[in-house]
């Protein structure tokens, strides 16, 4: 039998952030995968990450894949893929099934980094070829380069929900609409906005009653529900799709800790009960990433690392004095992620009705996707009447993120050291247009205004991750926060270069009246 | 279909074009994807029928997780082509109940 220092099961963000972390300390360091690929659900995240200069902010979730697997490699760590294991048992022996075959494997401590599974509720149709996970359809376009359907409902308004959706629509899959039971948007407004100044419309208080179909997905009704989320008769709605997404929450893979016999609690399904370094009833077991409960990949690269330092000193690779020194820094980053609305101890309260600064959150941006046109300027990021190029920035909500902040070199954003605060524009600092903060922002909440380009038009930049690129000189329409088409509009540049990773800048000239009006466009179809 | 140009992906790494079988029809698809991504870029949506109430299934996970999309493959059934690599020449096969045939 192999034995390791410590065996690591699943290499997602957790997984390989606590093999990297305990490594480089000279642990012994085996992780077993499933897949034939490691990350986990990095490779399939192409967004920018929210969070912290200190968190990866702002670099997409699948080059932060390519930079563990980097790490994890120059450090020494032992990567087994297809080894599923299958067993763990209390004397941190581990049961791999590869080839086909079953291999035992013993290690001195385990951390289990196995993930989460995503949730499904059952209607009418639910089985037929077409209803998928929204993961399963950001799996189809992301890591395999096929487009599921080409019209799709999703089920559900979370986060996964949002960026899902719109991963989507890169890939050039129309999504007719997205749903909630709720009746509130679950995830970040700066998410929602990017997709309803597509036009996607969003249904809040509505449930999914059928999939149309007999072999395959060809429709999908929709009802509204009442307070006790049962559909209300008369208020179906029909679309023509293909496919029925459905992004309804994830539970954590928690097989392995029961088995072993670790003590299990409930925290949004099944999860072993752990202390503050991840470490189960059993001692030398961990638990780290969405296995130890659900939240997003930036923090499971926190808990990782933590449960890789612990697992370290319990071997005695690390000093108390070292060990102390690295939880504190690592507590204090996941921390950072930890404040404002959308944190772990407030998951499911959507009834905040104001910024931890006391502005007024828009019920518009909760009900319907955006925010009304003239809610802007209420937030401390946007001022409209200025002369000369300026930032505006659509972020309303106390979100863990500050890439705007580091992105401007001229003093112009400021959100301080509590990355959940609002940004705010300094109105003394002067801008240059240089637009990396338009670039930079995870959540493309930022625009830059000018009203006063020439006698009649303002300049309006916004980000733009969409192929064919609109060409200088192109003309078609502008669309509104809400989608609708508001004003001609004409392309002045598309700019693009490597400090924007793959979110370009594109300039559209508009009447001077709709500066604050238009923020999305589309080409006229020649 | 495919996605051929992405905007943040620039172009996929595929492996070479292969020809394989699906209920003896012959196809085409790219070695090493999962055998179910070059089958829903040829159309195909139903792996299987249950074995009580005939029902089609398809993709619905992705990540070998629920055997909603097993298949015969080469002879083998229970094969979950989301997560199993296309190989040049594999005879792919819809699945009733375990069996290749409907009884
Ligand atoms: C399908 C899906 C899509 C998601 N998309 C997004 C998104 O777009 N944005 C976002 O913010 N969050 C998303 N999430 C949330 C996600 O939970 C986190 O972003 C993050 O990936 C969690 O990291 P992790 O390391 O804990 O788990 P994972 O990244 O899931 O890694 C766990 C790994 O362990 C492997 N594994 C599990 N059990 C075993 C076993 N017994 N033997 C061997 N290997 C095993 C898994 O196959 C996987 O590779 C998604 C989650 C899922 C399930
Ligand atoms: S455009 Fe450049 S100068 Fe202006 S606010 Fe953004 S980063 Fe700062
Ligand atoms: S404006 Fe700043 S805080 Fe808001 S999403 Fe963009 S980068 Fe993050
Ligand atoms: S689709 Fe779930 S196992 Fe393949």
């Amino acid at each position: 039998m192999v034995r390791y220092d410590l065996i690591i099961v699943g290499a997602g963000p957790a997984g390989l952030s606590a093999a990297i972390i305990a490594a480089k300390q000279g642990v012994r360091t085996a992780v077993f995968d499933e897949n034939e690929r490691p990350g986990g659900q990095l490779f399939k995240q192409i967004h920018k990450f929210f969070g912290s200069r200190e968190h990866r902010a702002k670099v997409r979730g699948f080059r932060i894949g390519e930079q563990l697997l980097e790490e994890a490699r120059e450090c020494g760590v032992e990567v087994h893929l297809n080894a599923t294991v299958m067993g763990l048992y209390d004397k941190k022996e581990v049961l791999v099934m590869a080839d086909g075959e079953t291999h035992h494997f013993k290690a001195d401590a385990i951390i289990l980094a196995t993930g989460a599974r995503e949730n499904f509720i059952p209607f009418a149709g639910w089985t037929l070829p077409g209803v998928m996970g929204a993961g399963a359809a950001q799996t189809m376009v992301n890591l395999h380069g096929v487009q599921p359907g080409s019209r799709v409902l999703m089920v559900g308004t979370g986060n996964v929900g949002l960026v899902v959706s719109y991963q989507l629509m890169q890939a050039g899959i129309q999504v007719e609409a997205l749903i909630d039971a709720a009746p509130r948007v679950g995830g970040y407004g700066v998410h929602a906005a990017k997709l309803a100044r597509l036009g996607v419309p969003f249904y809040l208080s509505h449930t999914i009653v059928k999939a149309e179909g007999t072999d395959k997905v060809t429709g999908a009704v929709i009802a509204q529900v009442d307070e006790k989320f049962q559909p209300i008769p008369g208020t179906e709605k029909h679309f023509d799709v293909d496919t029925i997404c459905m992004a309804v929450g994830l539970s954590p893979m928690s097989e392995l800790p029961a088995m072993a016999g670790c003590q299990m609690e409930d925290k949004g399904g099944a999860v072993p009960k752990v202390d503050a370094c991840g470490e189960t009833s059993i001692p030398g077991i961990f638990a780290a990433g969405d296995a130890a409960g659900i939240e997003e990949a930036s923090s499971a690269m926190i808990t990782g690392q933590i449960a890789g330092i612990a697992a370290a000193r319990r071997l005695g690779y690390v000093d108390e004095e070292m060990f102390e020194a690295e939880t504190d820094r690592l507590r204090a980053s996941l921390q950072k992620l930890h404040e404002g609305m959308f944190s772990p101890q407030n998951r499911g309260r959507n009834d905040f009705t104001e910024t931890d600064e006391g502005y007024p959150i828009s019920q518009s941006l909760l009900h319907k996707g955006y925010m009304e046109d003239q809610e802007i300027t209420r937030y401390p990021g946007a001022v409209s009447g200025k002369s000369g190029v300026h930032p505006v920035i659509e972020c309303s909500q106390n979100i863990p993120c500050d890439p705007c902040q580091d992105a401007c070199k001229f003093g112009c954003i400021r959100v301080g050291d509590e990355i959940t605060r609002l940004p705010c524009v300094n109105e003394e600092a002067k801008c240059t247009g240089c637009g990396l903060c338009v670039a930079s922002c995870s959540g493309q909440a930022i625009f830059l205004v000018d009203e006063t380009y020439d006698e009649e038009h303002a300049a309006v930049t916004l980000p733009y991750e969409f192929l064919p690129y609109p060409q200088a000189g192109d003309k078609g329409v502008a669309l509104g926060r809400d989608g609708r088409e508001v004003c001609e509009a004409e392309v002045v540049s598309l700019k693009i270069n490597k400090a924007m990773d793959q979110t370009a800048l594109l300039t559209i000239k508009v009447p001077r009246e709709m500066a604050m009006t238009a923020r999305f466009f589309k080409k006229k179809e020649a | 279909m495919r996605v051929t140009e992405h905007p943040i992906l620039g172009t996929y790494q595929k492996g070479r074009k292969v020809q394989f079988t699906f209920d003896g029809k012959s196809m085409e698809g790219y070695e090493g994807e999962p055998i179910a991504a070059a089958l829903r870029a040829a159309g195909v949506t139903t792996h299987r029928y249950t074995t009580k109430k005939h029902e089609p299934r398809g993709i619905f996970c992705a990540i070998g997780r629920c055997t909603d999309c097993v298949m015969i493959v080469d002879g083998r059934p229970n094969i979950r082509t989301c997560i199993t690599p296309l190989r040049e020449g594999m005879r792919i096969q819809t699945q009733y109940g375990i069996e290749a045939k409907e009884i």
